[in-house]
């Protein structure tokens, strides 16, 4: 026989057996989770994910970056400096290893949707299969799929406003729009859903919590170390934790970031990507 | 013998022709449904042992969590500790150390992903059929000289690659130190394996290239278990469950080819539905058989019955002599089919003879060898002798019940 509880007990006793369980890493809804505001009205989720998107990339972008690997195996961060050269509307893009040694000149072509690799050391240029996609980028927990996989944020997704985070219960540190992309069913998305927080003052992503298709949280992405750049927002870190291996975590650190950069559209073959500059 | 052992077994012979027949089809049951089971057994153990062959053994170790994640996160400590339990197992017929990750295979301008597994080769050879199944050139060495990278690829990757023994091929991964592990291999063989997917996806190099390659220092993946016979691996699994109770345990799971492979318990569970199906068919026709024989012998001696009865006779002795006759003509058929069936099972017992044709093919989809097995064990001819004993038994009831309740007044007028 179990003793009846006395009434109210109950939420003492659920939040015994929450402090015991530990937050759970599953959440069976995305909402579950938030407890938000309701946005004011006249807000337009579509319109924020737009000038988010714009706050964000420009049609050529050149940025030099660190890539800073953290994982439970490591006794020291492996960091991975690299810089890349991006045309969005041909669908292009360069990146060049600088550091660690081993890997200085090693260069990745995305000439949409291919993604090529030269490797200095063994003088081999390599397609990148679609078996290895969803293999780790330089050993970080971004795989090769997240360098290649163009899908726009704004054509490719639906987008519903989930609410107003106020900025003080731990999610993000200033006030913000919570923000659900629903990927089309034709979009070339691995993800279930994605749910933004962008800043209510600037527009500028703070937050992206990427959910696979059985609604299970996969990574949160946070945006940090805000600048201002002409018009634009940007976040000069970008910390990246993905929630299935415990202890690893992918922070980019941008240290240039040019926005409309003028460069030569001829940089993007595979002839240039041998190139070891 | 008794008075109704007697009368029945003179029963039995009064239709010598009709009693041939029925007892032909008794032995004709028997023999097949031996025979069939026999080849199902045989055809199963070798789809197991081809597959615990082509895989990671009975029974594999790896660190805990690694079948689910396959990645080097989870690892074997390789500091003896394991070894040393592993030998300590009396059902263990031989074990071999695996480090396995998935890495880029690259010559010129083609590239595919690939397993690849680093294998220590003498051990392997008495574990998997890796080694004997090169069809060009030859298996990684066993003792590689410092800076040696060699690389035996599966028959389809070779091709796919467009690779030739001495071609140098690029293999590119992310190693446990989150390096990126790149190198140049000499491919030095290909293997011809049974399996199609294997054979497009299987890379094998030395156990100490790839420890080196994937900076994986005193760890490997898993160690691949294979049992003292294949009956055995649930005992192996029990025994090395005991064997590594305790703190190392905790770090490891074990997992046996029931897990690693359910797609291959469910096959032979529906294989062997299909054919239970079949011969419960064959019982049932076999039964009606005999049920035919009886009663047609009870209705023709309808008369004969009668004067037993109005002799004195008691229906229950009746139903007895009927019942015997039933269990006699079924004895004699299963002791004839039993000396049909055993001494050529036993000879056949374990042999293999090659498929050829679609046949082959069908099998070759499988990931099986073509060939036909034999197997005899001991519980296949007393599971199917004693079937066809409860069969006839059955098939008696009806006759017997209604010998016994004959009237002999009734009897004595008919025909």
């Amino acid at each position: 026989m179990i003793a009846r509880l006395p009434g109210n007990t109950a939420p003492a006793v659920v939040f015994a057996l929450f402090l015991l369980l530990g937050p759970t890493p599953s959440v069976a809804s995305i909402e579950t989770d938030l407890s938000l505001e309701p946005a004011p009205d006249g807000i337009d989720a579509g319109e924020l994910a737009r000038k988010a998107e714009n706050n964000m990339r420009s049609e050529r972008t050149y940025i030099a970056a660190k890539m800073t690997v953290e994982s439970p195996r490591l006794s020291r961060a492996r960091v991975v400096a690299f810089h890349s050269w991006e045309n969005s509307p041909e669908k292009k893009s360069l990146i060049r290893i600088d550091a660690p040694a081993k890997d200085k000149g090693t260069g990745f072509l995305k000439l949409h949707p291919n993604l090529w690799m030269y490797v200095p050391r063994v003088e081999r240029t390599v397609r990148v299969p679609p078996s290895m996609m969803l293999q780790s980028w330089m050993g970080s927990d971004f795989s090769n799929d997240d360098l290649v996989r163009e899908s726009s944020e704004i054509e490719d997704y639906e987008h519903r406003l989930l609410g107003f985070d106020p900025g003080t219960n731990g999610n993000v540190d200033r006030p913000a729009y919570v923000v659900e992309y629903k990927p089309n069913e034709d979009a070339a998305v691995v993800w279930g859903s994605i749910v933004g927080w962008l800043d209510v003052e600037t527009g500028a992503p703070l937050r992206q919590d990427f959910f696979d298709e059985d609604g299970e949280r996969m990574r949160v992405m946070r945006f940090s170390d805000f600048k201002t750049i002409g018009k634009r927002h940007v976040p000069h870190l970008w910390s990246m934790t993905p929630l299935d291996k415990p202890g690893h975590s992918t922070s980019i650190e941008v240290t240039e970031i040019r926005y409309d950069a003028d460069f030569d559209s001829d940089i993007f073959t595979t002839r240039n990507l041998k190139r070891r500059d | 013998m008794n008075i109704e052992t007697r009368l029945a077994w003179r029963n039995v012979w009064r239709n010598p022709r009709r009693t041939a027949l029925s007892v032909a089809a008794t032995v004709f049951a028997l023999v097949l449904v031996i025979f069939s089971i026999s080849m199902a057994d045989g055809s199963h153990e070798k789809m197991i042992e081809d597959a615990v062959r082509l895989s990671s053994g009975h029974v594999a170790v790896s660190g805990k969590g690694y079948r689910h994640s396959m990645t080097l996160e989870q690892f074997v400590p390789w500091d003896g500790r394991v070894e040393a339990a592993i030998e300590k197992a009396d059902s263990v017929r031989a074990w071999a150390p695996r480090i396995s990750s998935f890495a880029l295979v690259s010559l010129g301008d083609r590239s595919h992903g690939s397993m690849v597994i680093g294998v220590d080769p003498e051990r392997e050879a008495g574990v998997t059929k890796f080694v004997s199944r090169v069809n060009e050139g030859r298996f990684v060495d066993q003792n590689p000289g410092p800076g040696v990278r060699e690389v035996v690829l599966g028959r389809k990757l070779a091709e796919r690659l467009g690779a030739a023994i001495g071609d140098e091929i690029l293999l590119y991964g992310v190693a446990y130190s989150l390096e990126t592990a790149y190198e140049l291999f000499e491919v030095v063989g290909t293997m011809a394996l049974p399996d199609p997917r294997l054979e497009r996806n299987l890379t094998i190099v030395h156990l100490d290239v790839a420890s080196e390659f994937y900076v994986y220092e005193d760890r490997i993946t898993e160690v691949a278990i294979l049992a003292d016979s294949a009956g055995n691996a649930a005992a192996l699994r029990t025994e090395l469950e005991s064997v590594f109770a305790g703190p190392l345990g905790d770090e490891l799971e074990l997992q046996d080819y029931e897990e690693m492979m359910p797609g291959l318990v469910q096959l032979i569970l529906i294989d062997d539905a299909g054919m239970y199906i079949m011969l419960a068919i064959l019982v049932v026709v076999v039964g009606f058989g005999i049920l035919n024989t009886i009663l047609m012998a009870i209705l023709e001696r309808t008369r004969e019955l009668g004067v037993i009865l109005a002799l004195g006779l008691k229906p229950i002795a009746l139903f007895r002599m009927v019942y015997l006759e039933s269990m006699m003509l079924a004895g004699v058929g299963l002791a004839i089919g039993l000396l049909i069936a055993l001494p050529p099972l036993a000879w056949l017992n374990g042999m293999e003879f090659p498929l050829g044709g679609d046949l082959a093919q069908a099998t070759e989809i499988f990931g099986m060898e073509p060939v036909l097995t034999f197997k005899l064990i001991p519980s296949n001819p007393i599971f199917s002798t004693l079937t066809i004993v409860v069969v006839a038994l059955l098939a008696a009831l009806y006759p017997a019940l209604k010998a016994s309740r004959a009237h002999p007044v009734d009897a004595l007028r008919s025909l």
